[in-house]
């Protein structure tokens, strides 16, 4: 709780008061986007998340890391609306308390997999929340191919995915993700099964567009590097069940270079970070073996 | 791309016809060289022949058959994946259906045709209700199989964006089924002309069993024979436009 209102308090601008109505009442532009507080979730005997904290305020990029199985996709699905938290948990979406459900339709959200329909082309899956939502095809369509350049696939807007390397598939369904417009994104490891040429490139290339359309994410990674080099805080998450443990803001410059991962402050960060990851990892390994 | 799709299957097809030439030609000798009886095996060129002498009754015979074919596959296609969508969206349903339909497809459909032949009488209507219980169980439980193949998370995304129950069925689970859907309709095709002329054996006014039947009874092998291969083109052409409508909308495998 301490370390996620430290650094709310601190974005205030009042640092000094510790209650945290009034630095809501104070901070008016800086009122969080969406908000968890005490949420747990637990599936029959396993706890997958307990106490979890966290508060996200509009335009900030958002990278969570952590052991593998600590409830990285449980809150995932709790913030994409797929999932009900356990009752006595706290989900305001701009200052109104919701309900995981009401947050169904109101997140864009970007699975592991890029999860494209085979007998869709290009432009059809990057269309298809905007269909879900009732926009006539011919419009979504318009939308969809002037936006497609940007993402790197003009001219392949009537190719299949099974024609798509990985890399451009991940971008279809990023695009996918980016045409449903929402206040959040929620991005679940969405570079995780590519090489890792392609992925500094996507990396490198999200940024651009997360600058450019001005949109809140949060990004879940296993890859420290790729969390420190995107995200304007990282969370790191306790293993099972999941709190976070530690959250680090990134006050490294934007626009970022790739060779920002050689400076010296990126370093030290990736040492605070790896340390309090290795520590979980260590209690979910030793729990596992027990 | 198509141009090389289209050489490659006509090959094939020259080679089809290649291989029925070269049958054709063994049978003939067989059956001249042996001088075999025709109840054994008669010679293609009488058999050849006989459809022509015959042509008349056996394109009688043959339309019969494949409007009862056809009119039962249709309605046995339609009343398998409806009932298939109903069983998906109602789960309490399925634990009891799904056990008996494969009970009941596990019996050969032809055990049902006395009775069938009893309750809707020797006219068309037997054959064509015979057809559609042929068909529908196939048909049902290849739905239910591709409907199941949905991916969970796939329905979670789309669900993300906001979809009801409806939308995901439309949307994603019936596309996602269709290549397994299509694949037990083309399985059926032949199917359905099978059940067709056995239950036309057992009892009919017209069509290709109730001819090869007769011609039996009148000892006319060549006529038999020639039933036979008027079967076996409308079972192929029938093979082939569900194949071709395969290969046509399910491009992505």
């Amino acid at each position: 709780m301490t370390l996620v209102d430290r650094d709310f308090q601190g974005a205030a601008g009042d640092a000094g008061t510790k209650d945290l109505a009034s630095v809501q009442d104070t901070a008016g532009a800086e009122r969080p986007l969406i908000e968890l507080r005490q949420v747990s979730k637990t599936f029959g005997t396993v706890k997958a998340l307990q106490d979890l904290e966290v508060s996200i305020r509009p335009g900030e990029l958002v990278t969570v890391v952590g052991p593998s199985g600590c409830g990285k996709s449980t809150l995932f699905n709790i913030l994409a609306g797929l999932e009900e938290p356990d009752p006595g948990n706290i989900l305001r979406l701009k200052g109104v308390s919701s309900a995981a459900s009401d947050l169904l339709g109101k997140v864009s959200f970007m699975p592991q997999r890029d999860l494209l329909l085979p007998w869709r082309n290009v432009i059809d899956n990057a269309i298809l929340a905007l269909e879900i939502e009732g926009m006539p095809r011919a419009e979504a369509r318009k939308l969809a191919m002037d936006m497609l350049p940007e993402f790197g696939l003009a001219g392949f807007e009537a190719q299949y995915p099974n024609q798509l390397s990985g890399g451009m598939r991940q971008r279809v369904a990023l695009m996918r993700t980016f045409l449903f417009k929402r206040d959040l994104m929620l991005l679940d490891e969405p570079f995780g099964a590519l090489d890792a040429l392609t992925r500094t490139m996507m990396q490198r290339w999200l940024l651009d567009v997360w600058q450019k359309h001005k949109r809140t994410v949060l990004f879940i990674t296993h890859d420290v590097d790729e969390a420190i080099f995107l995200g304007d805080r990282v969370l790191v998450m306790t293993a099972r069940p999941g709190r976070i443990k530690l959250e680090q803001v990134v006050e490294l410059p934007r626009p970022r270079k790739a060779n920002i991962v050689t400076s010296l402050e990126f370093i030290s960060l990736k040492k605070t970070l790896l340390e309090a990851i290795e520590e979980e990892s260590m209690k979910s390994f030793q729990v596992a073996g027990h | 791309m198509s141009a090389s799709v289209s050489s490659d299957s006509l090959r094939q097809f020259s080679r089809g016809i290649a291989g029925a030439l070269l049958v054709a030609a063994v049978w003939e000798l067989c059956a001249r060289g042996l001088d075999l009886p025709a109840y054994v095996l008669p010679s293609v060129s009488s058999i050849l022949a006989g459809l022509a002498s015959d042509a008349g009754s056996l394109l009688a015979a043959a339309r019969f058959t494949a409007a009862e074919s056809f009119t039962g596959y249709a309605i046995g296609c339609l009343a398998g994946m409806t009932a298939a969508v109903l069983v998906t969206m109602i789960p309490s349903a399925r634990s009891v259906v799904v056990p008996l339909a494969t009970a009941i497809n596990s019996v050969p459909v032809v055990a049902y045709s006395p009775l069938v032949l009893l309750w809707f009488g020797i006219g068309m209507a037997s054959k064509i209700v015979m057809v559609a219980i042929a068909v529908s169980f196939t048909i049902f439980l290849s739905t239910i199989a591709g409907l199941d193949r949905v991916d969970r998370k796939s329905v979670d995304l789309i669900r993300s964006f906001g979809a009801d129950r409806f939308t995901v069925l439309w949307r994603l689970r019936l596309p996602t089924a269709l290549p397994l859907v299509i694949a037990g309709m083309r399985v059926s095709t032949v199917r359905s002309v099978i059940v067709a002329i056995v239950t036309e054996m057992l009892g009919a006014y017209g069509g290709l069993g109730w001819v090869i039947y007769q011609a039996v009874l009148q000892v006319d092998f060549v006529k038999v024979w020639a039933a036979i291969i008027v079967a076996s083109a409308i079972s192929l052409a029938f093979f082939g436009a569900i194949s071709f409508v395969e290969r046509r909308y399910v491009f992505w495998r």
